[in-house]
Parts: structure tokens; C-alpha cells; sequence
């Protein structure tokens, strides 16, 4: 059933695993509930951290404790949790001992799980990335209480950045004005992250599949940047989020480019948040990139541009603590390198401002 | 495990990672990409070098392999990608390497007018 380019450019058959993320309440295990009643997910496997009250009934559900390894000297995201590795490979040796098939893992983290250490968890281990690739993450945000999240909690801007796709839930209680204003702010947190609404739980469309495209949120709800200014109950320590696209005018040294961005994440690696772009790389197809702060999935080669508007690189920037204008003097000043000029394409500097 | 020093890779760097269609074939013909890969591994250690002469540091390839990270003092360091080039880049240079700092910028805009005659004599053996 999983017919994605993902697949299609590998010869290897690894399992997807997609991530589901968001605060408590926010309404994921609801979600998640009626996601994995639909056929194509009726072979799935769930992790889940916590107990939850909706029923996920008859299916096979493990539910392991948190535990977090803190590696020696690392930074926040370089954790290793531990409790999702010993069951990724416990269900490994099922799967390949025939007790059950494996076509799919959901992990449904805690409300306050930062998705960060379990990608870096996954692609880090020797044995588990030759066996799973992250497929989606996916943060559920609560329509009511969401931008109270955003504004409260650094741990809800970091899922909001590190996810490809944001579900808004509990629409049915909210009004129009406030949906308008939590999408907004999420566009200016993540310009790539594919906004979807739920009601009643329940979405049109089906969340746990690979997004395609970048910035597809702000031209479907082709809405201007917001210019008003909120009511100053934004908190300070949000406010220095900053998240910029940028385009280049020429195909990239795809060697050169590894050099630099290698060399950023070493320095910055804990201020990137997320990188996530298209880069054409003057083949037939582009090269995906996908990175959440010191973790770059493994990049992955497309065999053509037909997912995309137009055959142009794109990448998106998500930072805090750095000005997008340092971003951009760096590459120019790369560009000899990198071969080719980088443009500005959208830059959000305050999304709480 | 690298067979000839015994040393375990458990992980490839993703600037290592397969990129090229070619790449995910099912049959490979031995030494078939050993020029693309050859040529690949000489040209980063030209870029890197470009980066790398600001901070007083030299990078070059080692029996294909590996790489081979000096300063003018005469220190030398075995690294085997990117991932670890940087923090042992930054350990010799005193932690001075950023790629947004100015002056690394300001010398790389520069260096970059002369880029071809530079390029011309920094590898006359090749």
C-alpha cells in the first residue's frame, strides 16, 4: 500500500515509522484512533508512551515507559531513548521470526516529547536505520488551547518545527478567527509543515503519508503575511523564532553544500530547529533533505521533479537565535562553492511579535 | 568493519549517504564507481582546504579511505567524514570555526576572485 517516491527510490525495504506528537489533550490518541481504523493502516504496529482513555482496541499496541539515555556531552536532542530502540528491535525479531508482519510502526509520544531524540534515536542506531526510515511526523495542536501552548511552551514550538504535518484539532469548538490565527502562527514557525484541520477527530485526508512540496500551507490558504499586532501577551522567550525559505538561482554543488551545512549544524546545530528543502542538483530529479537539529535524514534521490511546481531548490530554514541576514551572508559568501546564489524567498522574523 | 584496521563503522555521515540513482543498483561491479568516488573525495578536500586555509588548516585525503587533518604546528588527526572533520577542526583551531563569522566570510569573498588561479596551483601533481 505504500506507494510513495520514498519507497520508489530505494531498492532496500525498510519500514516506515510515522510520529505522532502534541500536548496532552491535544487530541492524538483520538486521532490515531480513527486513523488506524482505516484500511490502510490496518497493519500497523503502535507504540505508544502513556495510557490513554479512547480505545484503541484489537490491534497490537505496546506500551513502553519512557526512558531516556543522556548521552555524555551531547545537547538536548542527542538523546537516545532507550525504550524505543529495545522495541523497534523487539519487533524486528518478530517480524523476522514470523510471529507477526511488519508493514508499519506509529509512535505516539508523550505530550511533552521533543520528536528531536527519537529521530536521532532511529537514524543513529547501526541496526535500526538499515531497517525503518521516518516517514511522517505529526503534530496534533488543540484549537482551543494551542496558541497558549505556542506562547508557553518552547517544548510545542520545537514539535511545530520539527513536524511535517500539523493537524489542528478540536475544531469544532473554536471559532473561525481563532483557527485563522493559530494557522497563521504555525505557517510563520514552520512555512513547510502541511496544515490540516480535524473534526470531531476525524480528517479528510490521510495524515500519516510523506508530504510532498514545501511551503504548500501558505499557497493553499493564500493568505498575506499577518501585519497586525497581538494583544502583547505573546511570551518573551518565544519571540526570537525565526524561519526563512530560500531559493537558489542555479543548480547546487550537492558536495559543496554538505561541507557547509555540516559545518553550521556543528557550530549551531542546537539553534537549527529544523532544515528541510528541495535541492536540484542538476540531475533528473531533486535531492530531498530533511534535517531536525543535529539529525539529517538520510537524503533522499528523487527520480524526477513531478511532485514539484517548478524545478527549483528551495530550503527551508527554522532557527532560534540567529538572524535569517547571517544565513544569507554565509551562502553568498559560500557561493563560489556551493555554485550558485541563494535569494531570499520568505522570511517570518516574529511569529509572536 | 574496516578490514584493514579493524576499526567498526557503525554509522555513514549523511554527506556519504547515496545520492545518485546509479548508486542503488542492485549489482556492483567491483571498482566500477571507484573513479566517480575518487574524483568525489578530491574535490571536498579541495572546498574543505579553501574553508580550512583560513583557520591555518590543512585536509587531505588518505589512501582513499580516510582523511588526514594537520595544522602548521605539525598536529595530525585521522578523521573519516565530515562529522568528525568539524569537531576535531574546531579542537585545532581553538574553536574559532563558524561558518556565519564575518571575517571567515570576508575571506572566502576574496579568496573566491582568484578562485581559478588558485584552483590552477593547488594541485599541480593531480
Amino acid at each position: 500500500m505504500i506507494t510513495t517516491t520514498r519507497m520508489n527510490t530505494r531498492t532496500n525495504n525498510k519500514c516506515p515509522i510515522d510520529i505522532v506528537t502534541g500536548f496532552l489533550g491535544s487530541g492524538k490518541t483520538t486521532l490515531l484512533g480513527n486513523i488506524l481504523r482505516e484500511g490502510e493502516f490496518e497493519g500497523a504496529s503502535v507504540i505508544i508512551n502513556e495510557y490513554g482513555k479512547a480505545g484503541l482496541d484489537h490491534r497490537l499496541i505496546r506500551r513502553v515507559k519512557e526512558r531516556t539515555v543522556l548521552l555524555a556531552g551531547g545537547c538536548v536532542c542527542c538523546n537516545r531513548r532507550e525504550d524505543l530502540i529495545a522495541e523497534l528491535k523487539n519487533m524486528l525479531n518478530e517480524h523476522q521470526s514470523g510471529a507477526i508482519s511488519l508493514d508499519r510502526v506509529v509512535i505516539e509520544t508523550t505530550g511533552l516529547a521533543d520528536p528531536a531524540p527519537i529521530l536521532f534515536s532511529i537514524l543513529t542506531h547501526p541496526l535500526l536505520v538499515h531497517h525503518y526510515y521516518i516517514e511522517t511526523v505529526a503534530v496534533c495542536l488543540d484549537a482551543v488551547n494551542g496558541e497558549m501552548h505556542l506562547e508557553n511552551n518552547p517544548e510545542s514550538v520545537k514539535q511545530i518545527a520539527a513536524a511535517d504535518r500539523v493537524i489542528i484539532t478540536k475544531t469544532d469548538i473554536s471559532t473561525p478567527e481563532n483557527l485563522e490565527r493559530l494557522r497563521q502562527r504555525i505557517v510563520q514557525i514552520n512555512p513547510a509543515a502541511h496544515i490540516q484541520e480535524a473534526v470531531h477527530g476525524h480528517v479528510s485526508v490521510p495524515i500519516l503519508t510523506p508530504v510532498t512540496g514545501l511551503l504548500a500551507s501558505r499557497r493553499a490558504t493564500n493568505q498575506p503575511p499577518r501585519d497586525e499586532k497581538s494583544d502583547g501577551s505573546a511570551a518573551g522567550h518565544a519571540t526570537n523564532i525565526r524561519s526563512m525559505a530560500i531559493g537558489f538561482d542555479e543548480p547546487l554543488d550537492w558536495l559543496a553544500f554538505g561541507i557547509w551545512l555540516s559545518m553550521l549544524l556543528q557550530k549551531h546545530g542546537e539553534k537549527v530547529f529544523r532544515v528541510k528543502g528541495i535541492v536540484d542538483v542538476g540531475e533528473d530529479g531533486p535531492i530531498v533533505l530533511d534535517g531536525v537539529q543535529h539529525i539529517i535524514h538520510p537524503p533522499r534521490h528523487l527520480e524526477d521533479w513531478k511532485d514539484y511546481e517548478t524545478r527549483q531548490s528551495q530550503i527551508v530554514f527554522i532557527m532560534r537565535d540567529i538572524e535569517p541576514r547571517r544565513i544569507m551572508d554565509s551562502l553568498t559568501a559560500f557561493q563560489h562553492l556551493i555554485g550558485a546564489r541563494p535569494e531570499i524567498q520568505e522570511i517570518n522574523l516574529e511569529p509572536f511579535a | 568493519m574496516c578490514i584493514l584496521c579493524g576499526e567498526l563503522v557503525m554509522h555513514v555521515h549523511w554527506t556519504d549517504q547515496k545520492t545518485h540513482d546509479r548508486e542503488y543498483s542492485n549489482t556492483v561491479v567491483v571498482g566500477e564507481l571507484q573513479r566517480d568516488r575518487m574524483r568525489d573525495r578530491l574535490r571536498r578536500v579541495r572546498y574543505v582546504n579553501q574553508i580550512l586555509s583560513f583557520y591555518g588548516l590543512n585536509f587531505k585525503d588518505w589512501n582513499g579511505s580516510r582523511y588526514l587533518l594537520s595544522d602548521r604546528k605539525g598536529r595530525q588527526e585521522v578523521v573519516g567524514d565530515l562529522g568528525a572533520l568539524w569537531p576535531e577542526a574546531q579542537k585545532m583551531s581553538g574553536n574559532r570555526i563558524d561558518p556565519l563569522d564575518p571575517e571567515l566570510l570576508a575571506y572566502l569573498g576574496g579568496h573566491d576572485h582568484h578562485h581559478d588561479h588558485d584552483h590552477a596551483h593547488e594541485h599541480p601533481h593531480e
